[in-house]
């Protein structure tokens, strides 16, 4: 079957995140728009990921667990995970790695972190718009070890990915590349090139997704998925 | 000059020689390797915080003999396994981009 795929959206905790980027909001918005499988990926940071859950269950949308990290190379990664207690065991280690400077509301924005009503239950006080002390390539093993999925974000914007970064990419066993352009992407090295929304704001929910062929709606099925590499963008 | 007078720059740590005798007849300040890649001339010298094993790629392809490595950060194993098995030569220092540089260009007579 042919299903709806978007595997990178940030809520209130990351800073660049909008206040009004509740976790059940963006379940609701991405049921909306006929999202079949859905990641939250906040930058550097799990704790936002037990409302996400609470609210795709609501929405009968296929969560995936996820964090974009931000390497020593300042290079944005999603790591992905079935379960949400593999993605908050990893988060915390993440966060464990990040430098010790206190995030400034005023020029970041907030960190919120908030229950599936949008009430906010307390705020994360280092900065997550930073790099963690953490290799690309220990992202990929140390994913992969917990049977995760491991995607480079938006290996074609002009900031923060791998190509503009390091400007090639280093021959790892990634499970998948996202682009904000798929079809302009040369060297894919035979792996399936996504494409997702990197939510940060309610209107930006579902602006961007892939179609994916899969067996079966399941985190097992996505992962078959993305070797099978059967995906196609929006017109 | 060659690699082993970058060896002989004040404040600058010696982390692995590989090829002592090779040419440095520049040299390219920069974080952002892609930037490094398109516009870096042959011989140089890189002066960066990148202290990753993709550098010793990046220098690698780009045909660049030694690396020196800025602000106090160190080089994690297999960067430097990396460099000894491309004839790259690193150097650490606690000098910024800036300081390096012109230490570097002083060095080179600019």
């Amino acid at each position: 079957m042919k299903i709806k795929l978007d595997l990178h959206n940030h809520s209130c905790l990351s800073p660049c995140g909008s206040d009004d980027m509740l976790p059940s909001l963006l379940a609701f918005e991405a049921m909306e728009k006929g999202i079949d499988i859905l990641a939250l990926t906040d930058h550097n940071c799990s704790r936002n990921l037990e409302p996400f859950q609470e609210a795709c269950e609501l929405c009968q949308i296929l969560p995936i667990f996820g964090m974009e990290i931000n390497t020593i190379e300042d290079v944005h990664v999603l790591s992905l995970f079935k379960s949400l207690n593999d993605a908050q065991e990893f988060g915390f280690y993440i966060e464990s790695l990040l430098p010790n400077i206190k995030n400034d509301p005023r020029l970041f924005g907030n960190q919120n972190i908030v229950d599936i009503e949008g009430n906010i239950i307390s705020t994360f006080e280092k900065s997550l718009l930073t790099t963690c002390g953490i290799t690309l390539e220990d992202v990929v093993s140390e994913t992969l070890s917990r049977d995760g999925l491991v995607i480079p974000a938006h290996i074609d914007k002009k900031a923060n990915s791998i190509l503009a970064n390091l400007g090639f990419l280093p021959d790892l066993d990634y499970s998948a590349l996202e682009a904000i352009r798929p079809q302009d992407i040369k060297e894919t090295h035979n792996k399936t090139v996504i494409q997702g929304s990197d939510a940060h704001y309610l209107e930006h929910i579902g602006r961007r997704f892939c179609y994916l062929e899969v067996d079966e709606i399941s985190y097992e099925g996505l992962k078959k998925g993305l070797i099978d590499g059967k995906v196609s963008y929006k017109k | 000059m060659t690699v082993n007078d970058l060896a002989k720059i004040d404040g600058f740590n010696t982390i692995i020689l590989s090829d002592g005798s090779l040419e440095v007849s520049s040299a390219y300040t920069g974080d952002l390797l892609s930037d490094v890649i398109a516009n870096v001339g042959d011989d140089s010298v890189l002066i960066t915080v990148q202290a990753h094993k993709n550098t010793i790629a990046v220098c690698s392809l780009s045909s660049m003999p030694a690396i020196v490595i800025c602000n106090g950060r160190s080089c994690p194993d297999d960067m430097i396994k990396a460099a000894k098995e491309n004839d790259i030569s690193i150097f650490e220092t606690d000098d910024t981009q800036f300081l390096a540089s012109v230490k570097i260009a002083k060095a080179l007579n600019l």
